[in-house]
């Protein structure tokens, strides 16, 4: 279990992360989206020990991994900027890892190596960016970690071996209970790969659920009323993320399940009224805008 | 036989309920039929191995399957399945007439193309 108790980390003037909690169960695969220098990747280092943080801490398994070998040979942290020596080949790397990881899986490496036709003789340097990201991800499997993290790790795979990675994945996470954080931008993918998901945003956790809460918690009503409303529709005790009006169809963001909204919405008499679930690339785009994050209004 | 639809709203867990769900109501599967175990299942989708067992969970709660140690899971024989699938295929009417009656398609119509189905075909 990785256990993150309102921990803070600051980069000169910059806070980073600013008192983030949150629990991530064993077997569980959690996706952490956000925006562009939210502090994702600060979080992963924290959590693989390269960081130490500056406030609050971080355990795996109840112990901190900061400057502890031994917790750290239970993790395997996938960077987004990946960095081999140069020279290096992949079975440099597989020597260097097998050394460094006593759970290591020579079997599977032979085996993705298979899958994977990258080759391990040649220069990591001489590789496209994908490729470099299938090594990496060759070797972070091998490794057969507690504990994967991978950091936008998908982000330049070619759509078949993206699938084929999932399914390894998916796999492990059976075969023995592998743990997986996971931060990406593509919110379609992390919503139908994760069990949980965290949002991020200036360094604060804005909403940390279960990827099935998503609908449960957040849908859109679509709703005629005729005469059109004068003023902001509220509905008692329903958060409103965002409302439009168009003519006399008004469009409802709101923070309940479709039962509970719909229910509200049709206390105000509307003509006609449906609701829809959102998806998490929704939720996330409302949510922003709910703090101030909106470039909805931008026309070029 | 199994398939995902990642541009479908729809939950993962939910679309393999109704899935399966679907594939007992057409007669593919049939009562004491083993479904793939959650780890195969999982992987050749390439989704959550927790989402399938969630699945899982669902449709043994609704008595549309059942579990055996250590075997696997095998869909249930019996009366709650002919229950269950009228509720789906009815579910399944719903949106189609939904949509009908908001474009100002008159009942006694709706009611009329019913009885047509049902005595013709």
């Amino acid at each position: 279990m990785v256990l993150i108790e309102s921990i803070t980390k600051h980069f000169g003037v910059n806070t980073a992360l600013d008192s983030v909690s949150l629990t991530v169960s064993p077997g569980c695969i959690y996706g952490l989206v956000g925006t562009n220098g939210s502090g994702k990747s600060t979080l992963l280092r924290l959590i693989s020990g390269v960081y130490s943080a500056d406030g609050g801490q971080v355990t795996v398994d109840g112990e901190p991994v900061f400057e502890n070998p031994e917790q750290k040979q239970k993790i395997f942290f996938v960077s987004d900027d990946l960095f081999f020596p140069p020279q290096a080949t992949v079975d440099d790397m597989r020597q260097f890892y097998r050394a460094a990881y006593p759970r290591w899986d020579e079997a599977r490496y032979q085996r993705l190596l298979e899958l994977f036709p990258i080759g391990d003789r040649r220069k990591l340097s001489s590789f496209s960016k994908g490729m470099r990201r299938q090594a990496a991800l060759i070797l972070a499997l091998s490794c057969a970690p507690e504990y994967l993290l991978l950091d936008e790790a998908f982000d330049g795979l070619d759509p078949v071996i993206r699938h084929a990675v999932r399914r390894i994945i998916s796999d492990m996470i059976s075969e023995y209970h592998m743990t997986v954080i996971i931060s990406s931008h593509n919110l379609r993918e992390l919503e139908d790969f994760c069990d949980r998901v965290g949002l991020l945003h200036h360094g604060r956790l804005l909403l940390e659920c279960a990827v099935d809460d998503i609908q449960l918690g957040f849908c859109k009503v679509q709703a005629v009323f005729n005469p059109r409303p004068s003023e902001k529709i509220a509905l008692g005790g329903i958060r409103i993320l965002s409302q439009e009006l168009h003519g006399s169809v008004a469009t409802l963001i709101c923070a309940a399940g479709e039962e509970d909204a719909l229910a509200a919405v049709n206390a105000l008499s509307p003509m006609l009224a449906e609701a829809v679930s959102l998806t998490l690339e929704e939720v996330f785009i409302y949510e922003m805008e709910a703090v101030g994050y909106d470039y909805s209004k931008i026309v070029f | 036989m199994f398939s995902i639809d990642s541009r479908s709203r729809m939950a993962i867990y939910e679309q393999l309920v109704q899935n399966i769900i679907g594939l007992i109501a057409r007669g593919v599967l049939q009562p004491d039929d083993q479904l793939p175990s959650v780890r195969n299942l999982a992987r050749d989708l390439g989704i959550n191995p927790n989402t399938v067992q969630k699945a899982y969970q669902e449709l043994e709660a609704k008595g549309m399957i059942y579990q055996a140690a250590g075997r696997g899971s095998f869909i249930a024989p019996g009366e709650s399945l002919t229950d269950s699938i009228v509720q789906q295929k009815l579910k399944e009417a719903r949106p189609p007439i939904l949509s009908a009656k908001r474009a100002g398609v008159p009942r006694e119509r709706m009611l009329a193309l019913v009885d047509e189905i049902y005595e013709k075909e």
